[in-house]
């Protein structure tokens, strides 16, 4: 191997851990307000990829009759009590849930949105797989808040098992691509970056500047780290652990589909993309104790380069090394972080 | 009773199934049963010790290709032809898991909290891609033609007769893992979920006990492989792939991952589910779609957010619960040996200037201290001033930055707290440390666990039910003696805290140590209480034990201390005999504020 | 249980009615759902456009997911076997899961048509492999074709990239054979999984050893993926494909970028452009347009194509085996197989059917042709 290659290599390790932290980001995200940790993150990413997709192939997604579906589904869960609240309250959830999705299925079934310029389709991918995210909270897991986190992980498991089903009947067995942002592509000693690598990297770059400064240094990240701590303590302070839950899912649900929207020109994505890539993620996620988003970030970006050499030393055993690699990272990272003993 | 008798029956239904259903539902029982066995370590592993293991599938895999290798291989090494057979198979995968069960172990059993879960995703896939990548075994396309099993000379090629293997080893795994659970080994091991710094304390070696029950859980997942390579007679490495193992996990959950019959209920639920959404989802909908995992994944959600801990719990609501200890404190038996008792005034316990930093603040600053038999020391001090750090340090919860602390002579700074235990020292906690749902007897019979002897085999084949009662009649002794012996067969979580805290003494006391820490034992305790307590304490004291008491009531110490050590900033500031230290400038100032 | 008992008493009262009116079940076992799925779906599809009864006898088509596994392969099959009484089954779409259905079918004595690819399933025809037949073309026939037109073209090395499963490595098998005997070196073996989103690793080692042609081993869209990055990366020599990629999305996927890729594939895939004394060519195309009535302009997939030609080796072996027995039977089975072991010049859309008692796929060198992507379409040559 030489330095080209390696240098090749390398910046493959860097995009592909991108995409992991991206994932990383939210899992950590998702995990440090609720206590859930996210499986379907993956899931979101694909939604978002392969609705953009779907519009530009001409078809209607299939994620638009599940953001109606859910949104009914909603409403007429949290109907009795928003009446009880008051009118207004009644009013905004059936603004939300039911005028608004019905708003987006005229939009696209009335004009197709194929012939949309590209920033355009974004914003009505984002616009339909975004709103799940709260959804998702309200349906799945708000029930269900206070359950230990082994219960809130098997319920994720069965979420995932349902979106990727979902997936299926929706986008079909075969994967697809779409068209980069930018055709640009800089030319630095014999290396390429594809000016969509740049958007990948340049947007885990600022998420994890924004998260970190969110969480540690604003009042409300505070707040929403809060109530995974302590949720009647939480409460008790004046703060909506729900809403806390509804703002989480959607900030993650807007990383997820931002992410699938960032990789579809980059590689082909697929109903069941979402697992593997939410799986490296999740290594990810937990190099940083699920607490710490640069060194969560860090990790996603070791396990692309650990993936990226591997696939050149010994492509037939990459998932072996790579995972076999994480051990002993593991075990380092177990010594130095002080666990404190969870309390049933 | 009545839940014996419910057994019984469910075993006499399972031996008839097999002439009685038609073999179709026959193939479906033998899968539940292979699934039931791997769900089975996973709740010993994972629902009762709490460590999550997403790996199962691999050691299942391992069973799986052992025999499968070893039954159909061309060109077996001499040496290893003796196992060319399902039965050498089965010794082989046994071996082989075992010993990657304990080199894994060793590696990511360290790893605390949510690393673990990793740890086994990484392995899991690592031995999957392993399993597709060898040659020797098939890749993945697999090994065909396995041999069939061969009991007393009947070839099992029928699923019929397959069935009552499957089943008596499952059963027979049900009835070992529940001995276990019901016993010294076990009690350690139902420590492990959220009570390890206590059990450490009470000479549990925590460490082991992990390690013995994924070693189980990994056997466990190997035979269930083993039995269903010789089933199917086909192995590839898509059945013990990472989806499976997740797939396992889940079956524990949703049947109860705390309940050893939640294994089962788990398995029935999933495997009878996926058939009938597979039937009946295509006459609802049409073949055009594949609904079963979106169903699958709904119901699933649907019944977690009804049963949070499973189905087990629910089911077992419904049948009318049955007395399930014997009625009668009936616990006799030949008490334990006695630890030879120091005379009256030896030195028990010397702190020498001890420092406990923690970053930039000096929770203990060179405090100084020593505890007599025969003696009640106290310690006082305003609330921060170091007590149970203090406590901590002397115990072995946390090693000192310097200083010395000897115990009986010997310096024990810095040993496992494990280790002091079983020299002699015992403690209760600050904030209670019990295990809510196990009965206070059981809960003081851990505090006796290092005058057992008896280990893991003898407890699965309740060989050791001889110690065990005589275990359970010291932890009984403890409790009359404590005054809770109306208490003992009560959940320890449903007590009131005064009453927990009095729990904590008798665990301590059925350690048989020479010297007691208490960390104030007195909160929440009424008058008569304290009254009872403080007599138990005089009691203790004649008969040659050391007390090291951490206490605020003022009334309580004071009559029963023989010196008192006062405490502030982590230094000590006063030291004397009760009726000094009360008068003593320093102390009422620190207590009550100078004047300025 | 309600549905099970329903069922019983519909078949007791039919078999009350006379026997003159049994049914023939045809038990189906696909992989709709999991990695193979976009072998699967196509396979369910076709299915549903199988003629409802042959010979004059009702036919029922019984379809299972697998979902890509061999425990719930081998678990469906008997389930077919035992609670529906199918007469045949059909499937799987994969090697290892047909591979594990073999035992099953062979205890059951009922004939079974697999419509995966390793000649592994069929050969050599043994007491379990002679109640097995496949529709596909074995891999060993594919490779032999490429092998040919590489040798033909002047290639002298090769680069392998296939997918880390079954499939990829049934066909590293039957490649690296056929490549030795015909003196084509392979320089270089690598692999990856289908929901990799990079392979430049393994690309940038397909360079290095400088090989004259590429041989990407996938089914379905993710064989783009290494071919992409071959050109992104500079690759100029020759792309050869598997017969796996034969599907339209494959083209939408890869773009311009798979301009000039070679690979052998069933005839069904350029029905149109077969000779008109081509006697597949109406066979193919008579499965084309029903295809595609049903599910949208150019979406047929070769794979679909394999289930087809397991209904037609039915639709002929059916007939012949009524005349000895009734549906139901046992008899009925072993005449089945019997019929469809003695098949000869039966025309389906991937060529022409010849069984014989040791040759239980039939296909001679009419069932292959190399395709070249032109113009984003497919291209018959030679």
């Amino acid at each position: 191997m030489d330095l080209q290659i390696a240098l090749l290599l390398g910046q493959d390790g860097i995009v592909n851990g991108a995409i992991y932290a991206l994932l990383a980001l939210a899992l950590v995200l998702v995990f440090a307000v609720t206590r859930v940790i996210f499986i379907p993150q993956g899931e979101f990413v694909a939604y978002g990829a392969l609705t953009l997709a779907s519009f530009q192939t001409g078809q209607t997604p299939g994620t638009l009759w599940l953001l109606l579906a859910f949104g009914v589904a909603v409403t007429l869960i949290d109907a009795p009590a928003s009446l009880r609240i008051g009118k207004g309250r009644f009013m905004r959830l059936l603004g939300w849930q039911i005028v608004y999705p019905f708003v987006i299925t005229v939009l696209v079934l009335g004009t197709g949105a194929k012939d949309w310029p590209m920033l355009l389709q974004v914003v009505l991918a984002l616009a339909i797989v975004v709103p799940l995210g709260p959804q998702l909270y309200r349906l799945a897991y708000q029930p269900i808040a206070e359950a230990p986190v082994l219960v809130l992980l098997i319920v994720s498991v069965a979420v995932h098992l349902a979106l990727v089903g979902l997936g299926l009947l929706f986008f079909g067995a075969e994967g697809s691509r779409t068209p980069a942002f930018s055709e640009t592509s800089i030319d630095i000693g014999g290396l390429t970056i594809t000016g969509q690598s740049l958007w990948v990297v340049g947007a885990s770059a600022l998420l994890i500047v924004a998260l970190y400064f969110f969480f540690e240094k604003s009042l409300y990240g505070k707040a929403l780290r809060a109530t995974a701590v302590n949720r009647a303590g939480a409460r008790l302070m004046g703060i909506s652990t729900t809403l806390a839950g509804k703002l989480t899912f959607l900030l993650a649900a807007a990383i997820g589909a931002l992410s699938g929207v960032l990789i579809a020109p980059i590689t082909t994505v697929y109903y069941d993309t979402g697992f593997l890539i939410g799986l490296k993620g999740f290594v990810g996620a937990i190099v940083g104790g699920l607490a710490s988003y640069p060194v969560a970030a860090a990790g996603a970006v070791l396990v692309g380069l650990l993936e990226s050499f591997s696939s050149f030393w010994a492509s037939a055993f990459k998932e072996v090394i790579v995972f076999t690699l994480i051990i002993p990272v593991l075990v380092w990272r177990s010594l130095t972080t002080h666990h404190v003993e969870e309390d049933e | 009773m009545k839940s014996r008798a419910i057994v019984a029956v469910f075993v006499v239904l399972l031996a008839l199934a097999p002439l009685a259903l038609p073999e179709f539902y026959v193939t479906l029982l033998n899968y539940i049963g292979l699934y039931a066995l791997v769900a089975l370590g996973l709740v010993l592993l994972t629902g009762i010790g709490g460590l999550t293991s997403f790996g199962q599938a691999a050691f299942v895999g391992m069973g799986a290709y052992a025999t499968a290798w070893l039954t159909t291989a061309a060109n077996l090494p001499a040496w290893l032809a003796p196992l060319a057979n399902p039965w050498g198979g089965l010794l082989a995968g046994l071996v082989l898991t075992a010993l990657v069960a304990l080199l894994l172990g060793a590696l990511t059993l360290r790893l605390s909290g949510h690393y673990l879960p990793l740890g086994t995703i990484a392995w899991g896939i690592s031995i999957y891609f392993l399993f597709g990548n060898l040659e020797f075994l098939g890749g993945h396309t697999g090994i065909g033609s396995i041999p069939p099993l061969s009991l007393a000379g009947l070839e099992l090629r029928d699923g019929r007769q397959f069935y009552f293997l499957i089943w008596v080893v499952l059963l027979a795994a049900v009835w070992l893992t529940r001995n276990l659970l019901d016993s010294r080994s076990g009690r350690a091991i139902r420590a492990l979920k959220g009570g390890v710094v206590m059990a450490e304390a009470m000479g549990v070696d925590t460490g082991r006990a992990k390690i013995v029950i994924f070693l189980i859980a990994a056997l466990f997942a190997c035979v269930s492989g083993w039995l269903y390579a010789h089933l199917q007679r086909f192995v590839n490495p898509t059945p013990f792939g990472l989806h499976v193992g997740i797939e396992y996990l889940f079956m524990a959950v949703i049947g109860g991952a705390a309940h050893v019959w939640g294994a089962l209920v788990g398995a029935t639920l999933i495997t009878v589910l996926k058939q009938w959404l597979q039937d009946l989802l295509p006459q609802l909908f049409g073949a055009t779609g594949n609904f079963e995992v979106i169903a699958f994944g709904l119901l699933m959600i649907f019944v977690l957010h009804r049963a949070r801990e499973g189905l087990w719990p629910w089911l077992a609501r419904l049948v009318p619960a049955a007395a399930s200890r014997p009625a009668s404190a009936d616990f006799r038996g030949e008490s334990l040996g006695r630890r030879p008792v120091p005379a009256v005034g030896t030195p028990l316990l010397e702190v020498k200037d001890a420092v406990k930093k923690f970053g930039g603040l000096v929770a203990n600053d060179r405090m100084s201290l020593s505890v007599s038999a025969g003696e009640i020391l106290a310690l006082i001090g305003p609330n921060g001033a170091g007590k149970s750090t203090l406590f901590n340090l002397i115990t072995g919860v946390d090693p000192p930055t310097s200083g010395a602390v000897q115990f009986l002579g010997q310096r024990v700074d810095g040993q496992s707290s494990r280790v002091i235990a079983r020299k002699g020292m015992s403690r209760t906690f600050q904030h209670v440390r019990l295990l809510p749902a196990m009965s206070v007897l059981e809960n003081v019979a851990l505090g006796a666990h290092m005058r057992g002897r008896q280990g893991v085999p003898a407890a699965m084949l309740h060989l050791e039910r001889n110690e065990e009662s005589r275990l359970l009649a010291e932890a009984a002794r403890q409790c009359e003696r404590v005054g809770l012996a109306d208490h003992i067969h009560d959940a320890a979580g449903s007590l009131p805290l005064g009453k927990q805290r009095i729990v904590e003494i008798a665990r301590a006391l059925a350690a048989d140590p020479c010297l007691l820490l208490l960390d104030e034992p007195a909160a929440g305790l009424r008058f008569l209480e304290k009254q009872s307590l403080a007599e138990l304490l005089r009691l203790l004291r004649a008969e040659g034990m050391g007390i090291l008491l951490v206490e605020h009531d003022m009334e309580f110490v004071m009559d029963l201390a023989d010196r008192v050590v006062v405490m502030e900033f982590g230094k000590k500031i006063a030291e004397g005999l009760p009726r000094e230290v009360q008068s003593n400038p320093a102390v009422i100032e620190a207590y009550l504020g100078g004047v300025d | 249980m309600k549905l099970h008992r329903k069922s019983l008493l519909v078949a007791l009262l039919a078999s009350i009615a006379g026997s003159a009116f049994a049914d023939i079940n045809v038990g189906v076992v696909v992989s709709a759902t999991g990695p193979a799925a976009s072998l699967g779906i196509p396979e369910k599809n076709t299915f549903a456009l199988m003629p409802a009864s042959i010979g004059g006898e009702k036919v029922n088509y019984i379809i299972l997911d697998d979902a890509t596994d061999t425990t719930t392969a081998v678990k469906n099959t008997r389930k077919l076997l035992t609670e529906d009484k199918v007469d045949v089954i059909v499937g799987s779409s994969i090697t290892p899961n047909s591979l594990a259905m073999i035992d099953v079918v062979a205890e059951a004595e009922t004939p079974m048509i697999s419509m995966a690819a390793s000649a592994a399933i069929v050969d050599p025809v043994d007491a379990k492999r002679k109640w097995v037949f496949k529709t596909p073309q074995n891999d060993v026939q594919m490779s032999t074709a490429l092998v040919e037109h590489m040798t033909n073209a002047g290639i002298k090395t090769v680069a392998f990239i296939g997918f880390a499963d079954a499939y990829g490595e049934g066909w590293y098998r039957e490649f690296s054979k056929i490549a030795e005997a015909r003196k084509l070196q392979i320089v270089a073996n690598e692999r990856f999984n289908r929901a990799d989103t990079s392979v430049t690793g393994q690309v940038l080692k397909i360079i290095a050893a400088k090989p004259d042609a590429i041989l990407v081993a996938g089914a379905g869209t993710p064989a783009a993926l290494p071919q992409k990055t071959l050109k992104e990366k500079g690759y100029k020599g020759a792309y050869y494909q598997t017969h796996g990629v034969a599907n339209k999305d494959f083209l939408r996927v890869c773009g311009k970028d798979c301009e000039g890729t070679l690979l052998p594939a069933g005839p069904v895939l350029v029905a149109a452009q077969l000779p008109a004394d081509n006697p597949i060519k109406k066979v193919a195309e008579d499965y084309v347009a029903k295809y595609e009535a049903a599910h949208g302009k150019g979406n047929t997939s070769t794979f679909g194509a394999h289930a087809w030609d397991a209904g037609l080796l039915l639709q002929n072996a059916i007939p012949v085996a009524l005349k000895k027995a009734k549906p139901g039977s046992k008899e009925f089975k072993a005449a089945l197989r019997d019929a469809l072991e003695g098949l000869k010049n039966v025309t389906v859309s991937h060529g022409i059917v010849n069984m014989s008692a040791q040759d239980h796929l039939g296909f001679d060198q009419r069932a292959r042709v190399m395709v070249k992507v032109e113009n984003g379409d497919w291209k018959l040559i030679k």
